[in-house]
């Protein structure tokens, strides 16, 4: 019966069909009026064949023609059909006699009510069929059914219903039989959002994973990034949690490149930044993985490429969705200090000694003198726990709003977020506004108009010397460095520590000045669509993006007060110079233009073709400029025009072009043999003339091994498809202008009191430089075994990037210029990603359990011979990129002795100090005695999911883990009294003594007093990062409808929610999910979040 | 096509500069430009030595102090770069200048004399240094000049002297022009061309060359020795060459990190060097009372630096001022003793760092005649001169000393004149005394060891090549004793 949507009905198509199945009918019929038909092939019998031919019809009119025979209703809902068996007495009433078989005497009846697992109500029109015949029926509006067996067959029902997951039961002599269904996210038909394009899930041939948006659902994701958390062959790292800077680092399939190993980022197909979207509004993402899905995108893919859906409207009722979470953030992780200043001041003043110096910083006296005073005067002789002034509860607070609606015409959705967070180190907060506003308004049968909204507003407050030199500051901060003074003024210590002789308060460097940044985004993106005769579809893709961040810094004078003296001493804010004012406006406009053709047919009724071709024009242009004022009265007026000297101003722009052509051919012999070939070709205006252009090309194929015949009869395979790809993708993402030898400006002098402009060449360039080339083959194998229980997918890559470009440092002889990028040479990235996933119902409990790994080698296999040095990273053939090049270190030397029977290591060497080892046997510990060791790129990534349900009440958790990494340690936190400041406990407690001779630590020293033997370069310092942290838990409860009626909603759930509760690692006093190239530890912390919220529907 | 040819907005391309006058003074600018890397070629080297500590050895002074020094010391590896850069730029610059049309040729000539000047200048940064270094006088070519090995130090030096005997008859005495001041003039290259031969022990050459300048009566002594330091003094009448630093751009750090975080900390070393009023060292004077040790002392030790219990900038100093050693150093901060000014902030430095002065040419040509012929009465005139500066004003040195009394005479002078003007380390190498002068402790203010000095005398001498560059270019040979 024809329901509602006669827009849609009213479309005029075509058919020609010479016995072809309904089923390819059907796609063709998809194709010409835009809409898309649901339905259970089993049960309307897909591959029954059609013979009909029909021009320029209404469509209504052709599925009458077509459906009405083969008892198949349908129904509208927008541009979805939903199509369904007639029930059983429609059926014996008007088939054609010579169609149903001899009718079976009738000795029984079924009866039974079906329901929505999930909320328990009745499920009107859903399939009851006896498996294997045309007996069946559907359930009434009350959700029930009644249903005529012939005696003593033992047979089963199966019950179906679109959206929801079939389920066959065994009748058995039951006369009732009840049943609840659940929903179904794996049904035949669901899209995946590709390159340019949407293609059915079961006929992807390349290496796609699909993020389960669902998975991440009302967990605290302040950040979209975060949402690719756990998504195989993705590999996320968040290190640290400052609102508004908490963007994770994003590797797809290893490092592939030596320059920026982003994936490119794509939203509603233009290019945008991720963490300018708001969480909430992502309706899908697809990480492209091999090159066969993403070398449409040509040479900005190599890194992978990240397709993101905002939410759109639905041709439904008018829908409000307010989402609300609020919660606290803790640290997760700070050092374990010597917290009391008598032990510190003892422990260094041994560390001095120890190294051999001949004098200690704090005298007998003073240490007495603070004994005592501690007891009387906590003014003077303070014992604060400055981690513990310095971090607090952060609180973060988020609201979403979303309207929907749509009719045939037009459907659109609005949605608005804000978000408001503190961070837990003082003086650090943000804010976040958004908004998304989607609409497509469909003009006539041939014209589709639409646009896409996206702007957002994040408000972001720092410490005016940055929140590193906040954190460093802090972990200097002893026990015995004071507050305020008693009348409120910033206090200084009258103790002197060589190394941190200024104390910047850091209450001062959170609370006085002002480091704001205003980050604006817009991205205005428009389409129109228009169907061309000949089914040839043509699109028309715009887009504008603009960035614009303003940055106000305000440099106060702020002095600390000697607590003995009351001597002021000004608080340096490191390199900010003067009190003064210092604002920046960066901001960046990239346009996009693209058009495509796309045409799709099938021929000869089982060969299904798909083409796209399209051309595209994008240009990138940043500018910024600066102002600067210094000469204020005081630290109230900080406005530009409030100073009075020094002013300054600065200022540039630069601009880039990508111009591409690029094409799909999809082929698909009755969607069992899958072919796909795609290319791009490439121009980009980060190369010479002559070596700008460069071609992309890629071909995959794919063999649904379940729609062979042989296969039909496998019960328990609802899915089997093999996989292989290969082709070619590009890097162009290097710096501007490398190609050319520049003369830069800037390099002035000062002569008398003029400043003569000064010009230098100062970086090397080759002018032969081209794309990186990366060469992706991948073989995948998918499988969805036992009624969709039981999911799997394995794939097996080789990544291979040529022509790989690198800084090559030269030889400093050569005018001491930073070297050319130059094509240097060729990395394999060889992997495997195999994932997993069980789900099962018992009754009212649902278990869904899912998780996968990816390991990933990284190797450099050819570098033309040449090796390439960078500070403690290597580049070499054979190993790791940037693989650890360091000095070994043997074991702690135990006597004068041993020294003396070593090879020289260096001349301060005393027991209790490192021993190397001479690798190349010179009798001396040199630079040469290097050796490669270690990476930071993680071989191994792993996460696993677990989500249990029963009636009304979810449960889920995420584990997210890296196998081995290694990273360098270094400065405050790792190396004692690094520059006067602080020391772990584990230098009390297990560093080497003549009586502590087996101890896991050298003699504890001071990093000044030997830089040149413990604390010079070697692996004692290389530290493994491997971790397994439970990222999410989450629990839900689904309040009743009845209640939520009552406030006139529709839906509503109650959740709680943790992240980062629980981390396993060897990596001592710091958090493994760190910046891997950082050393130190001066990063914002990661955070522990406890958030509860809610969610309704109205 | 068109549309992905995009040109940098703010620089220029190697083919299109290069072309106008404008042009070729900007590249010389770019060559000065250099300069401002060369700060720790100033005093960071006397730390080296007993005159100074360096506590905080961020790139490594006082572990070369030490002797625990390796060839990825910031100090050494740093000192390789920003000597090349500076030849690279003038390597350029004289590559290109030939090219430029429409430059009187006065002008021309005088920007290569300061360009030549400056190969020099930085030349002599490398081999005071390193011993012989790749010899490289074109512009940066990586096809020709990736592996090119070291040439003899006497190479290097051959040219150096060649650049300068280029640049002295091209480069005028003064500039007239406000917008000039501070360029290289004669005297300069006449100086360094003094200080290379005196260097390099070519005794009579270098007496030659330092006795020409004195003769041209450019420059004078500046009548009191500490104010000659402060900015309101700056390119007074005895500075030869200085880099100008000018506020609010062009800054160094050099008086905060002196004046709050005591560094450099002057040693009890170097102030019992100062002679006593009457001329004799403290050991043989009436007038040494070891309970006020810095009393009755050449002029010059309060004026260069301030002990425990003096005044400066307004305060009695305590020894919590000055944790290090107990002393401060007075030069390249623009405070006085008496008047109490804010404490410098960061990075706010502005005054010129004197590379050549007068005095150092006096002292040139008195060691260089003493050496080449003995102590004549110019050698008297020339130390004597310096003694009776008007804020000085000591008494002259007893006639009738033995040419090795006089060079101790001479040696003493020179660091008490130069002391943390970068020249004293280069002078302990050169006279090898270090192995002595540099195998003590140091001592604070009380007498007190607060460091020890190290030098190995069949090591030291030269720093390591950076294993940085010979592990780039490995036709570099390594100096004795480094690995």
């Amino acid at each position: 019966t024809p329901g509602s949507g006669q827009g849609v009905l009213n479309r005029k198509i075509s058919v020609q069909s010479t016995g072809q199945d309904i089923r390819t009918i059907l796609t063709l019929i998809e194709e010409q009026a835009n809409v898309k038909f649901l339905y259970s092939s089993n049960l309307i019998g897909a591959d029954r064949k059609v013979s009909y031919t029909v021009q320029r019809e209404r469509l209504e009119t052709v599925l009458n023609t077509i459906l009405k025979p083969l008892q198949i209703s349908y129904e509208v809902s927008g541009r979805q059909i939903i199509l369904n068996r007639l029930s059983t007495s429609l059926i014996l009433a008007s088939l054609p006699l010579s169609l149903v078989k001899p009718t079976e005497p009738i000795d029984r009846t079924v009866t039974g009510l079906v329901t929505d697992q999930a909320n328990g109500e009745a499920l009107p029109g859903v399939s009851v069929v006896v498996k294997n015949s045309t007996r069946g029926t559907t359930t009434d509006g009350e959700g029930r059914y009644r249903l005529a067996l012939p005696e003593n067959e033992a047979a089963l029902l199966v019950f179906s219903f679109v959206g929801y997951q079939s389920q066959e039961v065994e009748i058995g002599n039951r006369s009732v039989i009840d049943m609840a269904l659940t929903v179904s996210d794996k049904t035949l038909n669901e899209v995946v959002v590709v390159g340019y394009g949407v293609q059915k899930k079961v006929n992807l041939t390349g290496a796609i994973s699909i993020v389960d948006i669902k998975k991440q659902e009302n967990a605290p994701v302040t950040n979209a990034s975060q949402l690719l958390q756990g998504v195989e062959g993705v590999y996320v790292n968040q290190p640290g949690g400052q609102p508004g800077r908490d963007v994770a680092t994003i590797r797809i399939r290893g490092v592939g490149t030596l320059n920026n190993n982003n994936p490119l980022v794509l939203v509603n197909g233009i290019e945008f930044p991720l963490e300018n979207i708001n969480p909430a509004d992502v309706e899908s993402i697809s990480v492209l993985k091999d090159a066969a899905s993403a070398s449409i995108y040509g040479s900005r893919a190599a890194n992978g490429v990240v397709l993101i859906t905002t939410k759109g409207g639905k041709k439904d009722k008018f829908t409000v969705d307010y989402n609300y979470y609020t919660g606290n953030q803790y640290v997760n992780y700070l050092p374990d200090f010597v917290k009391d200043p008598i032990q510190f001041m003892q422990l260094r003043n041994q560390a001095q000694r120890n190294e051999g110096k001949p004098t200690v910083d704090y005298s007998d006296a003073l240490i007495e003198e603070y004994k005592q005073g501690l007891l009387k005067d906590s003014n003077i002789y303070p014992n604060n726990d400055w981690l513990n002034i310095m971090f607090n509860p952060g609180n973060i607070q988020n609201h979403d709003i979303r309207f929907s609606a749509g009719s045939d015409k037009l459907t659109y959705a609005l949605s608005l977020n804000y978000l408001t967070q503190t961070g837990v180190l003082r003086g650090t907060d943000s804010k976040r506004y958004a908004l998304n506003y989607n609409t497509v308004a469909t003009v006539n049968e041939r014209l589709k108009i639409g646009a896409f909204i996206n702007a957002s507003y994040r408000d972001i407050n720092e410490p005016v010397a940055g929140v590193a030199n906040l954190m460093e500051m802090t972990f200097k901060a002893q026990a015995f460095y004071p507050t305020y003074l008693p009348d409120g003024r910033y206090a200084n210590t009258f103790i002197r520590t060589p190394g941190h002789n200024v104390f910047r308060n850091p209450l001062a460097l959170a609370d006085e000045g002002k480091n704001n940044s205003t980050l604006q985004q817009i991205l205005l993106n428009i389409f129109a669509e228009y169907k061309l005769p000949l089914n040839i579809t043509y699109k028309l893709n715009g887009a504008l993006n603009k960035a614009d961040n303003l940055t106000n810094q305000f440099v106060p004078e702020v002095y600390t007060y000697q607590v003995k003296t009351g001597e002021a001493q000004l608080i340096p804010y490191d390199g900010q110079g003067n009190r003064g004012t210092r604002q920046t406006n960066s901001g960046a406009l990239n346009t996009t233009l693209f058009n495509t053709l796309t045409w799709e047919g099938t021929i000869q009724k089982k060969h299904n073709l798909k083409l796209l071709a399209g051309y595209s024009l994008e240009s990138f242009t940043n500018r910024n400029f600066f102002a600067r004022n210094e000469g204020y009265l005081g630290n109230t007026l900080q406005e530009l025009n409030a100073g009075s000297s020094n002013p300054a101003v600065g200022g540039t722009s630069s601009e880039s072009r990508l111009q591409s052509f690029f094409g799909r051919l999809n082929y698909n012999f009755n969607e069992r043999y899958l072919a796909e070939v795609n290319f791009r070709y490439d121009g980009s205006s980060r190369f010479a003339q002559g070596h700008q252009w460069g071609f992309f090309p890629s071909i995959s194929l794919g063999w649904r091994i379940n729609e062979e015949n042989f296969m039909k009869n496998v019960a328990w395979v609802d899915e089997l498809k093999l996989r292989a790809s290969s082709g070619q993708l590009g890097n162009q993402n290097i710096d501007l202008f490398r190609y050319v030898n520049l003369v830069a400006l800037g390099r002035d002098y000062p002569f008398g009191s003029t400043i003569s402009s000064g010009a230098a060449v100062t970086a090397y360039n080759d002018p032969t430089i081209t794309w990186e080339t990366t060469t992706i083959s991948n073989i995948g194998i998918d499988a969805s075994l036992l009624q969709n229980k039981v999911t799997f997918t394995a794939e097996f890559f080789k990544k291979r990037t040529t022509n790989i470009l690198s800084t090559v440092p030269i030889a400093g002889q050569i005018g001491a210029l930073a070297g050319p990028i130059q094509n240097i040479g060729t990395v394999d990235n060889t992997g495997l990603e195999i994932s997993a996933g069980f789900r099962h119902k018992i009754n009212s409990f649902t278990i869904n359990v899912s998780g996968g790994f990816t390991y990933v080698k990284n190797k450099v296999v050819d570098l033309k011979g040449s090796v390439i040095y960078s500070g403690r990273n290597i580049i070499k053939e054979g190993s790791p990129i940037n693989s650890y090049f360091l000095i070994n270190s043997i074991g702690i030397f135990q006597n004068q002795e041993e020294i003396k029977n070593s090879p020289f290591q260096n001349l301060n060497t005393k027991p209790g100090y490192l021993k190397y080892q001479d690798v190349n046997g010179d009798n001396v510990i040199s630079e040469s005695d290097r050796v490669i060791q270690g990476s930071n790129i993680p071989t191994l990534t792993y996460q696993f999911n677990v989500n249990l349900s029963y009636k009304r009440l979810s449960f889920s958790t995420f584990f997210q883990g890296v196998g081995k990494v290694f990273t360098y340690t270094e400065n405050i936190g790792a190396m004692p009294f690094w520059f006067g400041t602080s020391v772990t406990k584990e230098w009390v407690t297990d560093a080497w003594t003549p009586q502590n001779t087996t101890a896991q630590l050298p003699i504890v020293t001071t990093f000044e007093g030997s830089q040149t033997e413990n604390y010079r370069n070697s692996n004692f310092w290389l530290k493994n990062a491997a971790y397994l942290r439970m990222k999410n838990i989450q629990l839900s409860y689904d309040l009743p409808e009845k209640w939520v009626g009552k406030i006139g909603g529709k839906k509503a759930k109650l959740f709680i929610n943790g992240q980062n509760l629980l981390t396993f690692t060897p990596l001592k006093g710091f958090d493994p999910e760190k910046n891997l190239n950082g050393t130190n530890f001066y990063e914002f912390p990661t955070v522990k979040t406890f958030t509860t919220g809610i969610n309704v529907t109205f | 096509q068109n549309d992905l040819v995009v040109n940098p907005k703010d620089q220029y391309s190697e083919t299109t500069f290069w072309v106008t006058q404008a042009d070729a003074l900007a590249g010389l600018s770019g060559c000065y430009n250099a300069l401002f890397d060369c700060q720790s070629w100033f005093y960071e080297t006397d730390m080296i030595t007993a005159n100074g500590l360096a506590y905080n050895a961020t790139n490594g002074t006082d572990a070369i102090a030490r002797g625990v020094h390796t060839p990825i010391t910031d100090l050494i590896t740093g000192r390789w770069i920003q000597a090349y850069r500076g030849v690279g730029r003038a390597n350029t610059f004289l590559a290109k200048i030939g090219k430029i049309n429409g430059m009187a040729d006065e002008l021309k000539n005088r920007t290569i004399g300061e360009a030549k000047f400056l190969r020099a200048f930085f030349y002599l940064g490398l081999v005071d240094c390193f011993g012989g270094v790749p010899l490289i006088v074109d512009e940066p070519n990586l096809a020709t000049q990736a592996t090119l090995p070291r040439n003899t130090k006497e190479e290097v030096v051959t040219q150096i002297l060649k650049d300068l005997d280029e640049a002295i008859p091209v480069l005028p005495d003064t500039y007239s022009a406000g917008s000039d001041l501070g360029r290289i003039t004669k005297g300069a290259a006449l100086a360094l061309k003094a200080r290379v031969l005196l260097y390099n022990g070519r005794w009579a050459d270098a007496a030659t060359a330092a006795k020409t300048l004195i003769d041209r009566k450019t420059f004078t002594l500046f009548p009191h020795y500490r104010n000659l330091f402060l900015l309101a003094n700056e390119r007074n009448s005895e500075v030869i060459f200085n880099v100008e630093y000018q506020s609010p751009r062009f800054l160094h750090n050099l008086d905060y990190d002196s004046y709050l975080l005591n560094r450099p900390a002057p040693t009890r070393n170097l102030a019992d060097v100062y002679l006593m009023t009457d001329g004799k060292p403290k050991e043989e004077s009436p007038l040494y009372d070891p309970a006020k040790p810095f009393e009755n002392r050449d002029p010059r030790l309060l004026q260069t630096i301030y002990p425990v219990d003096y005044k400066f900038n307004g305060r009695v100093t305590a020894a919590n001022n000055v944790p290090t050693t107990g002393f401060g150093l007075k030069k390249y901060t623009n405070l006085t003793d008496n008047e109490a000014q804010p404490a410098p902030a960061t990075n706010t430095g502005q005054i010129n760092i004197i590379f050549i002065r007068y005095a150092e040419v006096l002292l040139t040509y008195a060691e260089a005649q003493n050496e080449a012929v003995g102590p004549d009465a110019s050698v008297y005139d020339a130390i004597n001169t310096l003694r009776k500066r008007a804020s000085v004003n000591m008494p002259n040195l007893t006639t009738g000393l033995s040419q090795a009394d006089m060079r101790t005479q001479i040696r003493r002078e020179r660091r008490v004149e130069l002391a943390f003007e970068g020249l004293y380390y280069s002078d302990i190498k050169r006279w090898k005394t270090a192995e002595i002068e540099n195998n003590k402790p140091v001592l604070n203010y009380l007498n007190v060891v607060v460091g020890q000095r190290s030098f190995n005398k069949d090591r030291d001498y030269l720093w390591p090549i950076p294993s940085t560059q010979t592990q780039i270019n490995p036709s570099l040979a390594q100096n004795p004793g480094w690995f």
